[in-house]
């Protein structure tokens, strides 16, 4: 019996949170594994109660079994057949000489099952967000309210932000995958804001368990008005912080195993926002010479 | 006023301020009689010998002998700071409670509780983004007393709690932006020394903090005016996206007295248009009818500004017309070029999504007051210059919140929907009459010479 791995997904705060707690979002695939199955289980708030589900009392359902079974196994075919076309399923040609490509298009609402959400409600904040498929289903519509009183547990002291991040694409029996962007470098989103300044972050993946909250993070600048706007960042402008705290040892972002790309605001600014997003996509722009934006020595030296 | 009397106290007692209001119950020490101290008088007390009278802790009584009764109730350094909130909060008595706990004690008693709960305080005298008031808050520290002497207090973190202090004092500077200056450094080295956590952080600070000063690709003025036509001519002018359009103050906020007698606040009314939006609206089908959406609301970093556009649904794609471009419109460039280039793969650059037609915008409008006589008023402001407008049915749509615009011409039930009956006025006629229902709300073109 497969059991489904539980994503773990740490939520992203700005560089002002200085609540260490490593926060973890439940998946949003009905999961029938015990918590007791991982070694570190999700985030625990001070005061509630623990849960405990024995390790033997697992849900059997026969029809989500088979549901489960088909799309496994027809991923697998997949897989299996997309290697005779080419690398990652295109034929050589176009994954050699692509130039753009989409990667996530909010044409409907399956596109939604992509994005998990997540807000300061886990920590005990009173932030909303919510998403939904703008009219015509075109576009996703990202909304909610951000409330920036910490929670009362004693030992919070900033907060007040919502996020919205990309699942971790998964192959056939939930192995995970990962973008693979090393042919490109540059983001390309089109996005209508309301004027605030949101943060992009991408998780890559990592060898160490103690790089697991490494993010590399920039600002999304948005003009707000009724026109979109194009946004194209150089995957050479981010930078390296964890757990929201922008590190001393700076490198550039390694594009070949990318896990997950989110959306953050804390602007520590009450009041609702909403964020429309078109399409988010990566090119290659050769006039783009820059490797990275940070400089690369050691900036603390032993004095 | 008990700060106030905190200074008679200390001019009176003199040298031996160990005043009554300690953060913690800790126990009053004297000074030493033979060190000066602030007030520069050398004290001798019998009981102590000059050789070792360093040290020796004497009772209380024989200290503050002229003092008043000394006070064992637990008091928080906040309450220093909630009676001088009494009189007026500002930087000068934030300065000035900060200078009395300074004066009170050479050795700073309680100085990280106090400089906690200054740092708390510091939003309600609306002092957190003064550099000055975060330098006086450091010179809070006694100096050189924190910086490790040799290599065993350099490994092992000396003096945690203040060093953490000194970071919270920074961390709270960099929540509010403020970028410390060369006098926070001289401070900071003179307190933790050189490799402390405090100037870690300093460094970390002058490093980041000046590379993402300028990203914003729209900026504004710190200080927002507060006057809102100039806020208004500030926000259109960003998200108009155009450096040619224009912005008109249709009308100026001001209050008429009308002939009952009462006061009525006419809103600011300020629009901003573009030649092309002009443009495209002369080409607009009159049959086809144009929406007044809003209010949509902006951030411009705290303060959420409302707007309200003019705008048309898209055309659908059969009854689309393209029209050939006029090559006599621009003799630089031809505008449209037909060479039969053959693209590789590689020189493809646009991206494989269908372009969102969402109808064209035409103008957009700041106001106060979002309600449909003035909206009605900036319309015929726009006329002028616009002059189909007269021909075109306007409706109005009209709703609060988080909206998107709505490409569907189909709304659905949340929406106010108050159609208008085609208007065949046109600047000509003064003020007509139909028949108004109580859901439908007429336009009504105003005189233009009024």
């Amino acid at each position: 019996m497969f059991l489904p791995k539980i994503t773990r997904l740490p939520s992203v705060r700005l560089l002002s949170c200085a609540h260490h707690h490593q926060l973890l979002l439940p998946s949003s695939i009905p999961l029938t594994v015990s918590r007791r199955a991982l070694i570190q289980g999700e985030y625990r708030r001070p005061g509630q109660p623990k849960e405990d589900k024995p390790p033997w009392k697992i849900n059997f359902d026969f029809s989500k079994g088979l549901e489960g079974i088909k799309k496994h196994f027809t991923l697998l075919k997949q897989e299996f057949s997309d290697r005779w076309v080419g690398p990652e399923g295109k034929p050589l040609l176009e994954h050699m000489l692509e130039q753009n490509r989409v990667i996530w298009e909010f044409r409907g609402p399956e596109s939604l099952e992509q994005w998990t959400l997540s807000s300061d409600q886990e920590i005990g904040g009173q932030s909303e967000v919510y998403l939904k498929l703008s009219k015509n289903n075109n576009t996703c519509f990202l909304y909610g309210t951000l409330n920036s009183t910490p929670p009362r547990d004693g030992e919070t002291r900033y907060s007040g932000y919502c996020t919205m991040r990309s699942k971790q694409p998964l192959a056939s029996f939930d192995r995970k995958k990962h973008h693979d962007w090393s042919s490109f470098n540059t983001l390309h989103l089109r996005v209508r804001g309301d004027g605030r300044p949101w943060m992009i972050n991408i998780a890559t993946e990592t060898y160490f368990s103690h790089q697991k909250d490494d993010l590399y993070n920039y600002f999304l600048y948005t003009r707000g008005g009724p026109y979109w706007q194009d946004v194209k960042i150089p995957f050479s402008k981010f930078f390296v912080s964890h757990r929201g705290r922008i590190q001393d040892n700076q490198y550039v972002l390694w594009l070949d195993k990318i896990n997950t790309i989110g959306f953050t605001l804390g602007d520590k600014v009450d009041g609702p926002f909403q964020l429309e997003i078109d399409f988010i996509g990566v090119c290659k722009d050769y006039a783009h010479t820059e490797e990275f934006a940070y400089e690369l020595y050691k900036r603390n030296p032993e004095v | 006023m008990k700060c106030a009397r905190c200074l008679l106290h200390l001019r009176r007692v003199g040298p031996v301020g160990q005043s009554a209001r300690p953060a913690a119950p800790s126990a009053s020490y004297s000074q030493s009689s033979v060190v000066p101290n602030v007030h520069n008088q050398v004290l001798r007390r019998f009981h102590g010998s000059p050789a070792c009278a360093k040290n020796r802790p004497l009772p209380a009584e024989f200290v503050n002998e002229d003092s008043k009764k000394t006070d064992k109730s637990l008091i928080s350094h906040g309450d220093l700071f909630e009676q001088v909130a009494k009189e007026a909060k500002s930087k000068a008595t934030f300065n000035k409670v900060v200078e009395v706990f300074i004066k009170r004690d050479v050795r700073r008693r309680g100085h990280v509780e106090f400089i906690y709960a200054a740092l708390r305080k510091m939003p309600e005298f609306g002092v957190e983004r003064d550099v000055a008031v975060y330098n006086k808050l450091l010179d809070v520290f006694p100096k050189e007393v924190f910086v490790p002497r040799n290599f065993i207090q350099r490994m092992f973190n000396h003096y945690p709690r203040q060093q953490e202090c000194g970071v919270q004092v920074l961390e709270q500077m960099e929540n509010y932006g403020v970028l410390p200056n060369i006098e926070t450094k001289v401070l900071l080295v003179q307190i933790f020394g050189e490799k402390s956590h405090p100037i870690r952080k300093y460094q970390r600070i002058l490093y980041w903090f000046p590379k993402f000063k300028h990203i914003n690709p729209f900026p504004f003025p710190q200080q927002l005016p507060e006057d809102p036509v100039d806020l208004a001519r500030i926000s259109l002018t960003r998200i108009a996206n155009d450096l040619d359009a224009k912005v008109t103050v249709y009308q100026l906020p001001c209050t008429d007295i009308t002939e009952n007698g009462e006061e009525v606040t006419l809103p600011h009314i300020v629009g901003i248009q573009s030649p092309s939006q002009m443009e495209l609206l002369a080409k607009h089908n009159s049959t086809r009818p144009l929406f007044v959406e809003g209010p949509f609301h902006l951030w411009l970093r705290k303060t959420c500004v409302y707007y309200y556009i003019l705008r048309a649904e898209p055309i659908p794609p059969h009854e689309k017309v393209e029209e050939p471009y006029d090559p006599e419109r621009c003799f630089y460039y031809p505008l449209q070029l037909d060479l039969d280039l053959d693209l590789d793969l590689g020189d493809d650059e646009s991206f494989d999504v269908e372009d969102l037609d969402e109808g064209p915008v035409y103008a957009m409008c700041m106001t106060s007051q979002g309600d449909q006589t003035t909206l009605n008023q900036w319309i015929s402001g726009l006329q002028q210059n616009n002059s189909i407008l007269g021909q075109i049915p306007i409706l109005f749509r009209l709703e609060a919140g988080p909206r998107e615009l709505q490409a569907e011409a189909d709304t659905e039930s949340g929406h106010h929907h108050r159609p208008d009956p085609a208007t065949q006025q046109d600047q000509s006629h003064p003020e007509e009459e139909p028949d108004v229902r109580v859901e439908e709300e007429q336009r009504k073109s105003h005189g233009m010479k009024q």
